[in-house]
């Protein structure tokens, strides 16, 4: 190693440091960083420090607790503003010294300058926009969703797999609630598996693959820094744009990447926002194929479910309290996605998903056995079924809501029978649409949201999305029938 | 937390446990190649993420440099030594608890000038640091250079330059990794 003369360490100025000397007279016990380092963390009001002393230190935690206040009555401003600095303007004189950063007069590249298109709003929402339309609606929405699914599901399991089981079912097992349990409508393999390989791994498949290109390429901050405004209203900042984008793959796997929200008051909003007002992308896929021949239900369910999110967002912001954390956040320099990279972050999220959701699908088929065998659900449904009339839909829609808890997409898929069946015009489209989107979590997301908000915050959101989202039906129905919609 | 002594060899190869083993903590924001470097370390894969914030979980691997294993652990992303997020109190729980033996503080070359102060707080905390300046290729595409040698003088503590996603200056980190934990030994 080289010889090392005077290295440059932090200095603060008397006062501060004067304290710093104080406090490190006081403190008795060993610790595992310095006791220069421990005053300074102290000094800027760091909690975790503070309870670790007070607990150790015992009885000089009070003189510490005295130095602490009487140093920060000598200034304006908060202590850990002061020292951070301090800190920063010894940075930036050793930069200053070590660092060359060019002449800043080179010409910006092509890269640079699509960075600055895609963060200003004039340009940036636009090219948001595009991205949307040809990333999540045609790759996902009519390739996955469309050509992959049809194929999978229309071809492999309807015509080959399906009748094959259904066919070894009727001749080797003679008892139908055992049939009923492996095949035929609602089966583990019928239903669980066909689902989760049919519908999820074309749909979830293509959307981790579009999300990991736009997360590798760096485009994810930009779009925070973008939206940052819009997302400061409804009690968020950019950072959520993450869980939030995230959330239009996989609601459940959202709720996990909350996690790296600052507050617990943005966890709460952002876990009730994807909980009410964001379609998973296998719902989304069944939701646009539902509406896609009607352009004017499709225009409100978007206008009804966007204006929720807002409204929510908003009124959300205003009722839990506590503040809007800055938003600072590194932006990396856009660049090509690295193919590997994109490939490792798809397959790590699909066996994510694959590994934890699935089971839970398998067991929604178990539930929806057990559930029409005891005729429980056969109940559940005629309760349903008045609150079904209230809103304006047919008594049938109650059997699509009630799965629709099991899975997003199985409600969405039991309304798209009734509408091929023409039991459904284009107000009820809109109106079932738009309370299936809003109505309860699927049982997966609502299990992950009990692992990570806890049994209370769950059971509030929850309580408050049901009776939230047939009151939205309501409204609505009797809007487009003032309207004169039928 | 008593003081324990440091009896960590350095030769304690055919041990097929990670406990004992000398500790490399890797710190700093996230996006600046942690997992990257991590991986070029331990050789495992963990997902490696271009966003901000998405190392949530943490990552421990073994790692062989000459004839020394080290048990490595990747940090949460942090600011600064003072928490705000929870994944910086984790990350700042894990280096006060574990105790590494060094620690490498991943920074983005372009921007030393933000994330220098950390590397000021590490030096005050006493923690065993050395500065990675990784990504010096994309800062020297922006006509960025840093004079690694005069910074390492003005810190008193290790500074080398990498490019971890290229595989530059890996073997330059491993040596000075296994200088260091070879002059604390000694």
């Amino acid at each position: 190693m080289s010889a090392v003369s005077q290295p440059d360490v932090i200095r603060y100025d008397q006062t501060i440091e004067r304290a710093i000397e104080d406090i490190i007279c006081l403190l008795k016990r060993e610790y595992n960083i310095s006791k220069r380092s421990i005053a300074v963390l102290l000094l800027q009001g760091d909690d975790e420090i503070k309870d670790m002393i007070s607990r150790r230190e015992g009885g000089d935690w009070r003189r510490i607790s005295d130095i602490i206040s009487e140093t920060q009555k000598a200034y304006d401003e908060p202590l850990s503003y002061i020292m951070a600095m301090e800190r920063q303007k010894l940075a930036w004189a050793i930069t200053d010294d070590v660092v060359d950063s060019g002449n800043g007069s080179k010409s910006k590249t092509f890269a640079e300058h699509l960075s600055r298109l895609t963060m200003s709003p004039i340009t940036g929402i636009p090219i948001l926009l595009v991205v949307l339309y040809f990333g999540l609606y045609q790759f996902v929405g009519v390739f996955g969703a469309g050509v992959m699914v049809d194929f999978i599901e229309g071809t492999i399991f309807e015509q080959y797999i399906n009748p094959w089981i259904n066919g070894l079912l009727t001749q080797y097992i003679p008892w139908p609630a055992l049939r009923d349990l492996i095949g035929m409508d609602y089966g583990i393999i019928t239903l669980g598996l066909r689902y989760a390989v049919a519908i999820i791994l074309p749909i979830v498949g293509t959307f981790f693959f579009m999300f990991s290109i736009i997360e590798d390429s760096g485009y994810l901050p930009r779009i925070a820094m973008l939206l940052d405004r819009i997302f400061k209203k409804i009690g968020l900042n950019g950072r959520a744009v993450i869980p939030m984008t995230l959330g239009f793959g996989c609601d459940t796997m959202a709720t996990v990447v909350t996690r790296t929200l600052e507050t617990k008051r943005e966890r709460v909003i952002a876990t009730l926002l994807l909980a009410l007002a964001i379609p998973c992308s296998a719902q989304l896929g069944v939701v646009l194929g539902l509406l896609s021949g009607d352009t004017a239900a499709m225009v409100t369910w978007i206008v009804v479910v966007i204006g929720t999110l807002l409204l929510i967002g908003f009124l959300a912001a205003k009722i839990i309290p506590g503040q809007g954390p800055a938003f600072f956040m590194e932006v990396p320099p856009l660049r090509w996605p690295s193919l590997s990279n994109v490939w490792m972050k798809t397959y790590t999220r699909m066996q994510w998903y694959f590994v934890e959701v699935m089971p839970l699908f398998i067991l929604a088929s178990v539930i929806i056995w057990f559930g029409n065998l005891t005729g429980l659900f056969g109940l559940i449904i005629s309760w349903l079924e008045p609150l079904m009339r209230a809103l304006g839909l047919p008594g049938e829609a109650a059997e699509a809501f009630l799965f629709g808890f099991f899975r997003r997409d199985y409600g969405a898929g039991g309304l798209y029978d009734l509408q091929k069946a023409g039991l459904l015009s284009s107000r009820q489209l809109a109106v079932s649409a738009s309370t299936l989107t809003l109505f309860v979590p699927c049982i997966a997301q609502f299990s992950v949201m009990w692992k990570e908000r806890g049994a209370k915050t769950t059971l509030g959101i929850v309580a408050f999305i049901i009776p939230f989202a047939f009151a939205v039906g309501y409204v609505l129905n009797k809007i487009l029938i003032l309207l004169g919609v039928s | 937390m008593a003081k324990k002594a440091n009896d960590k060899s350095c030769h304690t190869s055919g041990n097929e446990h990670i406990e004992g083993l000398p500790k490399i903590a890797l710190v700093g924001t996230p996006n600046v190649g942690k997992s990257v470097i991590f991986n070029r370390l331990t050789g495992k894969y963990v997902t490696v993420s271009n966003y901000p914030g998405t190392t949530v979980e943490i990552s421990k691997g073994k790692g062989r440099i000459g004839d020394c294993e080290f048990e490595i652990i990747d940090t949460p992303g942090m600011y600064s030594l003072m928490p705000i997020t929870e994944e910086e109190r984790i990350a700042r729980r894990l280096l006060l608890e574990e105790r590494p033996d060094v620690v490498l503080h991943i920074v983005d070359a372009k921007n030393i000038k933000r994330m220098l102060p950390f590397t000021l707080q590490l030096i005050e905390a006493g923690l065993p640091v050395i500065l990675v300046l990784n990504v010096m290729d994309e800062a020297e595409r922006l006509g960025i250079k840093i004079d690694a040698y005069k910074l390492r003088q003005k810190l008193g503590i290790p500074v080398v330059v990498t490019s971890a996603a290229l595989n530059r200056g890996i073997k330059e980190l491993k040596q000075e990794v296994a200088d260091y934990v070879g002059s604390i030994a000694a």
